[in-house]
């Protein structure tokens, strides 16, 4: 039997990116939709990993907060390479003995680590913002050159290359950066938000603006998905680009009814509340009594601030 | 723009922690005083705006596309002392959540974007604008603004940056934290944002202003205010 299908549709889908010259572009819807796409799914991937059952999961929501903060000054506060490398062992354990999963757990924290902590600080490795030792020579110049002054001076010395003392300032601000994510992360792993948000509390932080973070936290969630149907809506009816101006004006008047969405939430939302009878006092209760797990976890997690510190 | 953990030392987030403070219990008690028990919603509204902002992806004459922050608009739309608050929520949230910014940078980070920004983006379009109420001086007005927030709060982060060296060095003068003197981090930051991010945030708070000017202007913080 011949084939009545349009050959229209038994071609593969088009791709999702438009070719520039010699390059792929993604264009701006595209990267609107994964990016809302991508809140949304983290948000899910992290209430899928904090409902797990594991070691850190079990102990109260402020005491991971006060193991979170303190952690996290201890980590700011070391000097020395080798504190920094048995501070993020001490991390990467209790990861591995929590049931985090720990592949996705370490992409996570290295590749914002590798990002932020060693592309950023690379090159000041160079001799011409650490001088040092050479022990990868890059370039030679036929003379040394110097401009400006104070504060705001730049000098490019006749050979310019890599120094160990560069070296070892991008390693100690690598592990810092990467011991810091990884704490955040293991807390933000094993803990709903709704939980470490409401452990502000324990830090004296006032109820209206717990109340406040946890709305719009709810609300960020809420909007983030009429982000993605919005720009799947405008995606889908897309024949062609979209030109740079008439683009920027979407945008822009997407923004806009965002606003009022927004607003007319707050309206409902307010209502709401007083429907329930708020009475413009918000307190936060409900706050269960600390186990004596969670006790010994806190205990534990102070003498090992406390070593780490003094190490 | 957001600081990451590390970067910062002690000396340096420390005040800033307390600098935000002050401005978190000042807009508190103001919004407190002008929206009433209306402020709860109200302010996660806004933060949930901002946070939105970002979201959305604006092309660029170049091929290329960036966000903006939003903190400029935010002040203009709804006032600098409700977008002190919205914004920093904002950038709480993403720190503790997305790991964007630091846990011990939220007080930088939110003195640099959540304080600096708007009050700038605010009085920069105060003073544009003058007493004009049309929109070939508004939208001028609008776009400086947006531009100017984003630049001021990227030199004030290439100051905290450039600093570092100075006041945190090891035994052997090595930095301790941010290692690029601030003859390096100030042209690299505030270039940047003059010539690529500064524009994108101009452009994104003009066509907002504008298109809340042509159909809501009721709704607008600085146009009630005049």
């Amino acid at each position: 039997m011949e084939n009545r299908i349009p050959p229209f549709l038994l071609r593969p889908p088009a791709e999702p990116t438009e070719q520039g010259r010699g390059k792929v572009r993604v264009s701006f819807v595209d990267r609107g939709v994964r990016h809302a796409a991508k809140v949304v799914s983290d948000a899910y991937v992290q209430w899928e990993l904090a409902s797990r059952e594991g070691l850190l999961q079990k102990i109260d929501a402020r005491v991971k907060l006060f193991f979170l903060l303190s952690f996290v000054v201890v980590v700011s506060l070391k000097r020395e390479i080798g504190a920094e490398t048995a501070l993020g062992g001490f991390i990467f354990l209790l990861a591995a003995v929590t049931r985090v999963p720990f592949a996705v757990y370490c992409r996570r924290v290295f590749f914002f680590g590798f990002l932020f902590g060693f592309l950023v600080a690379l090159p000041s490795s160079l001799n011409v913002i650490t001088p040092g030792r050479i022990i990868i020579p890059l370039l030679t110049f036929p003379e040394a050159y110097e401009a400006g002054g104070y504060h705001l001076s730049w000098h490019l010395p006749r050979q310019i290359g890599i120094t160990e003392e560069g070296m070892r300032g991008v390693l100690l601000l690598t592990l810092r950066v990467v011991n810091s994510l990884a704490l955040s992360f293991l807390v933000l792993f094993t803990t709903p938000l709704p939980e470490i948000i409401r452990g502000l509390k324990v830090l004296k932080v006032p109820d209206v603006f717990i109340v406040m973070l946890t709305l719009s936290y709810k609300y960020i969630f809420l909007f983030a998905q009429t982000v993605e149907e919005v720009y799947r809506a405008k995606k889908s009816r897309l024949a062609g680009g979209l030109k740079g101006s008439s683009g920027r004006e979407w945008v822009a008047g997407r923004m806009a009814f965002l606003f009022r969405k927004t607003q007319m939430r707050c309206e409902d939302v307010y209502k709401a509340m007083l429907g329930r009878g708020f009475s413009d006092e918000v307190r936060i209760s409900g706050f269960r009594k600390l186990s004596s797990r969670d006790w010994m976890a806190g205990a534990a997690f102070a003498v090992a601030g406390i070593f780490f510190l003094l190490l | 723009m957001h600081v990451p953990d590390g970067y910062l030392s002690p000396q340096t987030y420390v005040p800033l922690y307390g600098v935000s403070f002050v401005f978190w219990s000042i807009a508190l008690r103001k919004m407190k005083r002008e929206l009433s028990s209306r402020s709860t919603p109200y302010l996660a509204m806004a933060a949930a705006f901002s946070f939105l902002i970002q979201m959305l992806n604006i092309p660029i004459p170049g091929g290329t596309t960036g966000h903006a922050v939003g903190a400029g608009i935010t002040a203009l739309l709804l006032g600098p002392w409700t977008a002190v608050i919205a914004v920093s929520m904002v950038l709480i949230i993403q720190a503790i959540v997305f790991g964007d910014g630091g846990i011990t940078a939220i007080g930088a980070n939110c003195f640099n974007m959540a304080v600096v920004m708007p009050f700038v983006s605010y009085w920069v379009f105060r003073l544009v604008r003058g007493k004009a109420t049309g929109e070939r001086r508004l939208s001028p007005a609008a776009f400086l603004a947006g531009y100017t927030g984003l630049v001021a709060a990227a030199v004030v982060t290439a100051v905290e940056f450039g600093i570092q060296p100075l006041i945190a060095t090891g035994a052997d003068g090595r930095p301790l934290y941010a290692p690029y003197p601030l003859s390096i981090a100030l042209p690299t930051m505030a270039l940047e944002h003059l010539l690529l991010f500064g524009i994108v945030e101009g452009v994104v708070t003009m066509l907002l202003l504008k298109y809340f000017l042509k159909h809501e202007p009721g709704i607008v913080y600085t146009v009630k205010e005049a």
